[in-house]
């Protein structure tokens, strides 16, 4: 009875898993499609004959540059955003001070801001700082607008980690930052890793700001050479699954990495813990 | 102590960020004067900002025939350069209008015709262009596609593009079912009926957009009301929206949608899967404008035999009423100069030689027909576009889309409630009560 | 003399000021300055164009009679309570990856793919699934004997449910995402006694894991509230809000009027009451989910 359990378990689980892998498989044919077997055909079929030439119109779009500047922003963003938001989280969660609260609110308010409330006045003040068109203003905009859920996400556990461990640190003599980058950057760092792995997600797929924000071809980011293949009375949609394709490799890596670093970092706190 | 010091200074920031933003709000022209330093920093030569919407990877032709004319133009004006920024249509919608907030806009852009373009006029952002019309390109224009351009009589974008729709059909499905090319509505109907009868979808429509169901509307109302353009009329409150012919309008239209003559579900799909549905052959007919023509004839990613099987008719009469060479189209986009250019002179020498070069390149290099007149005699064309030429010569009215002749709030009213109306959830008297209070509270 | 001391080093003012200003000043001048800006440009009759007019509060005034607005923000709410429901779905499946059967460590990666695809690649999928002659669910539909299936985007009774669902699954690996993180953070010790006194993997589950991780599951919940009360994405690309506001959201329709209609005013001050709403939304939820703070292990 309790085998058969777990068989309709792993029945379960088998059936979402193909569910959900499905996705990537169906961008992958849908990036050797036509428009016309894109939306006319079946949308299980194989293309009839694999248009690899999508992808040749995607590095001949100079997609090089964007891949980069998509690359070194995303990276330097979420470096940042996962920075300052543990460094807030700490002081509003574990330090004892009057504002932690309404600080925490202010953080939170944030959250709810419909970006596109945001644009005009944003651009406004990028303007008059001169950071338009500048990668600058790009990674700025990224950390800030990416602070809050952050915060939140740490938040939740930073509540959850015990006293003593910071209690027993200090009594030793330890200086708060040591407490901070020696212990509960090491005990936080399986959340760290899920907060990075958000992050890179959000950089990664961003366009409006950076549409908005910068004009040369040579800041934008991969984002934009989605946009490239879209026209005013046709979009090669073959061209963009390829686009699409070619992009979510690296984040795909990246994720087993993080995702195999939730794992270590548990070991980690096991250990310290 | 330290505390307190850390407290003043982020209140001094967050006051002097106020006070950039404040500045920043009251006047814009702070970033102009800076470009413009930087501009004649870099010696003798100006720099002409230039934004287009026709991205390399979708718009291959448009895009390298724009870079050829930039090249041209450089060569020409060696103390002239052209900074090209691309963006897709709806990015570069967007991106519009926060440049225009603040005083931002490129010396060169596209628009769209008149109620797009109105506010920009009214704030002042566009600059008048009679005096290039003038100087350079007097009766190069077809007639009507300049007036789409002007407020008050004053022209403030040059047309690049001159569109007018039609029914394009599958000859092919058309002989396998034994139908004929209707000419009025009741025969368009017939021909829904027997398709239908065989299991072939009729009209492929992607009125998600809404514009696509628009051009439906439109055609109707003006078979309906014959040589009188009421929508125009109604537009400009010269008559009530609540005109019977438009009243009718809507009620030959559902008429048309109770016959199954559109594909399943077209208040969902997107016009690009409408076309992908006529262009692999899966529905006969499809009612799109003249910018398709390509995929008609020169397209290579799509399939020759459909391309062979390929015609057009002009939208058929409502049962004699209504003439078939009036149209419903108009200009596309076209050139604006900003007004607060710095290099306003250099801005209007460029959309002026940008509009000549595209005249003389479009039809042959993009397929593009262009809002200057063409010779069709002297180039080398496909049939079809031959064809359009000499419809668009012959043509005795071309009715500009509602979406584009209105202000944009009530453009969005109407494309709404052309999706109801399709959808069967408005009655025609409805759809044209609302359209009247929406225009009669512009006034 | 040793908590004392603990107190004195934990409130030293500098050090809290350092590590709070970097985010407070960017989130303040970034985020909380265009706020204010847009509910002061909600005070304008301005087109975004042109000059600004100040008109006092006629624009919320209208807003609040708008049927169109109330419709969206209903849109909103229920996209926000069918988010929060699908939290448990996604504890649960928490749980069971993160639990000591075998292959789960596989299984919670392939489980997390669909996050990874931006929303341009997840709309492109969804329309065709949704196509109503030829798309995935129309053909299973009518492969297994349905004759007349709906056209999912079209039928404005069916549009809003439609899309809540690809919006959810796209959020999914987001949830099971933290609630795996902070499954796998509960100390092995704690489950390994109560294994000893004879709890079952179900009990383990919902009496010692879910409790601990309650923090984390409150924090979900506001998060998942907020992110539906502003969404935006897939229904713009799915259904531009149509047909005729039938899948119409808060912020959808902010955008619609400030940048399709050139209502910007107007625009600003929905955008505006959007933050409000969310505000006050998010207000009860912590009075409502409020308890300790602190869950001693």
């Amino acid at each position: 009875m309790r085998k058969f359990g777990y068989f309709l378990l792993y029945v379960c689980l088998g059936a979402v898993a193909v569910f959900q892998i499905f996705p990537v498989l169906w961008l992958f044919l849908f990036s050797l499609k036509t428009n016309q077997e894109i939306f006319a055909g079946n949308p299980f079929a194989l293309p009839l004959d694999p248009k690899w030439e999508n992808y040749v119109k995607v590095f001949e779009g100079g997609i090089d540059t964007y891949f980069w500047n998509s690359i070194w922003i995303t990276v330097v963003a979420t470096v940042l955003t996962v920075l300052i938001a543990s460094m807030a989280t700490f002081a509003i969660t574990r330090m004892k001070w009057k504002f932690s609260s309404l600080v925490l609110g202010i953080i939170m308010v944030g959250l709810m801001i419909p970006i596109h409330s945001a644009l005009i006045p944003l651009y406004n003040m990028f303007l008059n700082v001169n950071l338009i068109d500048n990668p600058l203003s790009i990674v700025i905009t990224y950390v800030t607008y990416n602070l809050p859920i952050t915060v939140m996400i740490l938040y939740g556990f930073y509540t959850t980690i015990p006293r003593e461990i910071e209690e027993a640190a200090i009594i030793d003599g330890s200086s708060v930052h040591r407490l901070f980058f020696r212990i509960i950057l090491p005990i936080s760092a399986p959340i760290m890793s899920t907060t990075v792995i958000i992050n890179m997600i959000y950089n990664w797929n961003e366009f409006v700001f950076v549409n908005t924000f910068i004009s040369s071809d040579k800041y934008k980011t991969l984002t934009v050479g989605i946009q490239n293949f879209i026209g005013q009375y046709m979009t090669d949609w073959g061209a963009i699954g390829a686009t699409l394709v070619i992009s979510v490799l690296p984040i795909i890596v990246a994720f087993f990495f993080f995702s195999n670093k939730i794992m270590e970092g548990i070991t980690a706190s096991a250990v310290k813990g | 102590m330290r505390f307190k010091k850390a407290i003043t200074f982020s209140v001094v920031l967050f006051i002097l960020s106020l006070l950039l933003v404040a500045c920043g709000g009251d006047d814009g022209d702070n970033g102009d004067t800076d470009s413009a330093t930087s501009d004649t920093g870099s010696g003798n030569v100006k720099t002409v900002k230039f934004m287009h919407l026709w991205p390399e990877g979708s718009s291959a032709k448009h895009h390298q025939v724009v870079n050829e004319i930039i090249e041209e133009f450089e060569a020409e004006n060696e103390d002239i350069k052209i900074d090209l920024e691309v963006l897709s249509n709806e990015q570069y919608k967007d991106k519009i209008t926060v440049l225009s907030t603040s005083n931002e806009l490129p010396d060169v852009g596209f628009t769209w015709a008149a109620g797009y373009m109105e506010p920009f006029v009214n704030g002042n952002k566009f600059a008048p262009l009679d005096d290039v019309v003038e100087s350079d390109l007097a009766d190069d224009f077809v007639a009507g596609t300049l007036e789409a351009f002007s407020v008050d009589d004053v022209t403030y974008g040059l047309p690049l593009e001159l569109n007018i729709s039609y029914i394009f059909y599958n000859k092919r499905i058309f002989e396998e079912n034994g139908v004929e090319v209707p000419e009025t509505l009741d025969e368009l109907i017939e021909v829904a009926e027997v398709l239908n009868e065989n299991g072939v979808t009729p009209i492929a429509l992607g009125n998600r957009d809404a514009w696509t169901g628009s051009m439906w509307y439109m055609y109707l109302a003006d078979r309906i009301a014959g040589d009188e353009d009421v929508l125009t009329k109604a537009i400009d409150r010269e008559i009530s929206f609540e005109h019977p012919a438009l009243i009718q309008a809507g009620e030959e239209l559902q008429r048309l949608v109770d016959a199954g003559a559109f594909v399943q579900g077209f208040n969902g799909l997107a016009d690009e899967e409408a076309k992908s549905m006529f262009t692999s052959e899966q529905a006969a007919m499809y009612l799109i404008a003249t910018w398709d023509l390509p995929n008609y004839t020169t397209n290579e990613d799509i399939p020759q035999e459909f391309r062979d099987a390929v015609d057009y008719f002009p939208f058929p009469t409502v049962n004699g009423s209504g003439d078939m060479t009036s149209y419903v189209g108009g200009p596309g986009v076209g050139l604006f100069v900003a007004e607060n250019s710095d290099v306003k002179e250099e801005a209007k020498k460029f959309a002026s030689f940008f509009v000549q070069q595209w005249g003389v390149k479009a039809v042959e290099d993009v397929g593009v027909i262009p809002a200057t007149k063409v010779d069709p005699e002297s180039l080398d064309l496909p049939q079809m576009y031959t064809d359009v030429l000499n419809d668009l010569n012959d043509a005795t009215n071309i009715t500009l889309y509602v979406d584009v002749q209105t202000s944009p709030s009530t453009a969005q009213v109407h494309l709404d409630m052309i999706q109801s109306l399709f959808g069967g959830e408005i009655t025609p008297e409805e759809f044209a009560e609302t359209h009247e209070n929406t225009l009669a509270s512009e006034e | 003399m040793g908590l004392n001391c603990m107190n004195k080093v934990m409130s030293n003012k500098w050090i809290i000021t350092l590590y709070i200003l970097p985010a407070l000043l960017l989130i303040t001048i970034l985020i909380v300055i265009p706020l204010i800006l847009s509910g002061y440009f909600g005070l304008m009759k301005w087109d975004g164009i042109g000059a600004m007019e100040f008109i006092g509060l006629d624009n919320y005034i209208v807003a609040l009679q708008d049927s169109k607005f109330w419709q969206s923000a209903l849109h909103s709410f229920l996209l926000a309570i069918f988010s929060a429901l699908s939290l448990i779905g996604y504890l649960a499946v928490a749980l069971i990856l993160a639990s000591k059967l075998k292959g789960t460590n596989f299984l919670r990666k392939i489980y997390l793919i669909p996050m990874l695809l931006s929303s341009v690649a997840i709309a492109q999928l969804w329309i065709k699934v949704y196509n109503p002659s030829n798309g995935m669910l129309n053909s299973i539909l009518r492969m297994i004997g349905f004759e007349n299936p709906p056209a999912w985007l079209a039928d404005p009774n069916i549009v809003l449910y439609a899309i809540f669902i690809p919006i959810i699954w796209q959020y999914a690996g987001f949830y099971i995402l933290i609630y795996y993180a902070a499954l796998k953070n509960i100390p092995e010790s704690l489950i390994e006694a109560a294994r000893i006194d004879g709890a079952t993997p179900l009990q383990i589950a919902l009496k010692i894991k879910v409790p601990l991780i309650m923090n984390v599951f409150k924090v979900t919940i506001v998060l998942s509230i907020v992110g539906s009360l502003k969404y935006f994405d897939l229904i713009y690309v799915m259904t531009g809000g149509g047909p005729n506001g039938a899948s119409e959201v808060m912020a959808s329709y902010m955008y619609k009027l400030a940048f399709s209609s050139y209502n910007f005013g107007y625009g600003s001050a929905i955008g505006f009451l959007l933050l409000i709403i969310t505000l006050i939304v998010t207000v009860i939820i912590r009075k409502l989910t409020a308890t300790d703070e602190e869950i001693q292990y």
